[in-house]
């Protein structure tokens, strides 16, 4: 049972609950690349820190198992899960990047090469036509 | 063969041996070759032009999988049967070109994946274990086991040259083809292909070596999670 709401379980389930939404979405909605394992990861990864800010207790009992159990871990974890957060955003954001400088490489290159992939073109159905022509 | 068969080398600094490889390859069959420069610093580009391959110019380095996906994008635009895909060191040999097609001229697959591993006694003990971790990992992450996950030799029917979309740069390219593979439930076969472990091809640091690899891993875990 929860006795007190604290504000770092608000946080954390409110970050939880957007990036579980955002993965459910994505999956339902079948956008590129959203697989039932990734979305399982997801369910674990943020679902997990949800559950475990609503019922700290599990956390106890996972801290007797690890065997740290003083109050400064607190606030280690605290700062942890902040910069595992920024961490995150910032190489999701870096990801983005990379992939958006791939794909104006791949425009350039291919509007750069466009005349010479039309001749192409053209040459292999011309080539194609006098084939069927001659048999 | 009457088939419309395109062929796309990926190429970063490979302006010694481009040359011959689109030889090699134009003494097996009358193929439309396109050769992906990807900001190579020597003339890869040059070279390839002058051997008659169409070649396309990435203006800085993306990685294999990007460079391997422009040249798709390109050989969709010529409306092929078939696109076949393979690397610009001369590691593949093009006489098993028409092995690797033959499944989809069949109609039995829409993805052929030449595999190295089949002729396992040709490769070197240590590709055989970091092939197989990438094999382990390709189906942890993805759910399909086969027996060479990062061979780029491989075979694309029209379709699956059209449906096959993913936005990995690096070399994990060709794990997430796998993954599309189940995705679009795809057709696929393996087939044994020679591979020719040269000095050169051996020597090339950019190459999947254990940093590179561990690199992949990583690439492919973080794209499950973000």
């Amino acid at each position: 049972m929860i006795e007190k709401i604290h504000l770092y379980q608000v946080v954390v389930v409110a970050i939880s609950s957007v990036m579980l939404f955002q993965g459910i979405k994505e999956f339902v909605k079948r956008e590129s690349g959203q697989t039932i394992l990734k979305l399982l990861v997801r369910l674990i990864v943020w679902g997990g820190m949800a559950v475990i800010a609503i019922y700290p207790n599990i956390s106890y009992k996972f801290s007797k198992i690890v065997g740290i159990e003083d109050n400064i871990t607190a606030v280690i974890v605290t700062g942890f899960v902040f910069v595992f957060l920024i961490i995150f955003k910032l190489l999701s954001a870096i990801e983005k990047l990379e992939q958006n400088v791939s794909e104006l490489t791949r425009r350039d290159s291919l509007r750069e090469a466009h005349e010479r992939i039309e001749q192409l073109r053209q040459d292999i159905v011309s080539e194609d036509r006098s084939r069927q022509d001659r048999s | 063969m009457n088939a419309r068969i395109v062929i796309v080398i990926p190429v970063y600094n490979e302006a010694t041996v481009i040359g011959e490889v689109l030889a090699e390859i134009r003494k097996t069959g009358n193929f439309s070759i396109i050769v992906v420069d990807d900001g190579s610093r020597d003339d890869s580009f040059v070279q390839a032009s002058a051997r008659g391959a169409l070649a396309l110019r990435h203006r800085i380095n993306r990685g294999k999988g990007a460079a391997v996906k422009t040249g798709i994008m390109a050989a969709n635009l010529l409306e092929p049967d078939i696109v076949v895909t393979m690397d610009g060191d001369g590691q593949h040999d093009p006489a098993d070109l028409s092995v690797l097609v033959q499944p989809i001229l069949d109609g039995i697959a829409d993805v052929v994946l030449g595999s190295r591993t089949l002729n396992r006694h040709e490769m070197p003990k240590t590709k055989v274990v970091a092939n197989f971790f990438g094999n382990f990992f390709t189906w942890l992450l993805y759910g399909i086991w086969v027996s060479d996950s990062q061979s780029g030799f491989r075979a694309y029917s029209k379709y699956a040259a059209l449906i096959i979309d993913t936005k990995a740069d690096k070399y994990e390219y060709d794990s997430k083809v796998i993954r599309e593979i189940k995705t679009n439930r795809l057709k696929y076969a393996e087939v044994p292909v020679r591979t020719r472990y040269t000095e050169y091809s051996q020597g090339k640091g950019q190459k999947q070596g254990l940093v590179n690899g561990l690199i992949t891993l990583f690439r492919m875990i973080w794209n499950m999670l973000t």
